[in-house]
């Protein structure tokens, strides 16, 4: 080990003497509590986060083309503010990770790193998709019904995949996976306008929700 | 039933502690000396002096990575750690219904 500095023993007995069984139990409550509420994502918190990105990111950009005739899409403002509310969550979401997992090594250290790979991987691609099919010819609202529920798509199948990675079933995660992606397919039927009020209030609104079922579904 | 059936490796209050907070972590995964000791609120000499302990008997490992400033120690509970807190648990448990009033 490499923490030997100022190494001062502590006597076996002065330890352990004194302790029945009543006092372990109570140390063992403890320290459970403890680890679970320090060593343990504030999911809550990533929801609210995120909860209120996708709320206010997709409100704005519903505001933006709500009545255009013809469509030509969100205002340059309003995607700027996307950009911003999706840098600010995900600075939020690095911190709220790092309270949590500073210093835990091992397995979850490379699943973070899977999950975190097909985030970016994920939307990474669908971005170049979107450029792509514009250079390919496709019209302004066909652009805006991928633009808008394909992140929702992405998501859903991340949070499903991912639901059951640990040793149990969460369902929770499952649960909004499933919300996501039902978001992403009704949200695409009701066209470039209506879609982006669906991604907001259905999205947004139910990672919201999600903050106050997720704490209920984990004590359960 | 007796307290001295608890497994004196693990029922002393600092090791007890540590093996508890080891075993909150999924399997697989390991937590550094100073986020434990963070936890677990000892000096260093004291941590190592209780892991050391622990490592004897098999319950946990610990593992240096790297050097100098970016030097860390990983704590892990092994298989028969888990299990061992589990007998701990279980023999506590029964010591606690014998005991109460029925």
């Amino acid at each position: 080990m490499s923490e030997e500095a100022g190494t001062r023993n502590v006597p076996e007995s002065a330890a352990g003497v004194g302790m029945d069984a009543q006092g372990a139990a109570v140390i063992m409550q403890q320290a459970k509590e403890r680890a679970g509420s320090e060593l343990r994502v504030r999911r809550p918190l990533l929801f609210v986060t995120w909860g209120l990105a996708l709320l206010i990111g997709y409100g704005a950009m519903w505001l933006s083309v709500r009545g255009q005739h013809p469509f030509h899409g969100p205002a340059w403002q309003t995607l700027l503010l996307s950009f911003l509310l999706l840098l600010i969550a995900l600075v939020v979401t690095a911190q709220i990770v790092d309270w949590a997992a500073s210093g835990v090594g091992g397995r979850s250290e490379v699943r973070r790193g899977i999950f975190a790979l097909a985030v970016v991987a994920g939307y990474a691609a669908l971005l170049i998709e979107k450029t792509a099919m514009a250079s390919a010819g496709a019209s302004r609202p066909v652009q805006a019904v991928l633009g808008a529920t394909a992140p929702m798509l992405a998501a859903g199948l991340v949070f499903v995949a991912t639901s059951a990675v640990a040793a149990r079933l969460n369902w929770a995660r499952l649960a909004l996976g499933l919300w996501l992606l039902a978001v992403a397919a009704g949200g695409a039927w009701g066209g470039p306008v209506t879609t982006f009020a669906v991604c907001a209030l259905a999205g947004g609104g139910g990672v919201l929700l999600m903050a106050i079922i997720e704490p209920r579904l984990r004590r359960s | 039933m007796s307290e001295e059936e608890l497994d004196q490796a693990i029922h002393v209050p600092a090791r007890l502690r540590i093996m508890v907070t080891l075993a909150s972590l999924p399997d697989g995964d390991d937590l550094s000396f100073t986020r434990l000791q963070d936890l677990i609120g000892l000096t260093p000499g004291n941590l190592i002096t209780h892991l050391r302990k622990l490592e004897d008997t098999g319950y946990i490992t610990t593992q240096r990575n790297g050097s100098g400033v970016t030097a860390r120690t990983a704590v892990a509970l092994t298989s028969g750690g888990r299990a061992a807190l589990d007998r701990y648990s279980t023999v506590l448990r029964e010591l606690l219904d014998s005991a109460s009033p029925r």
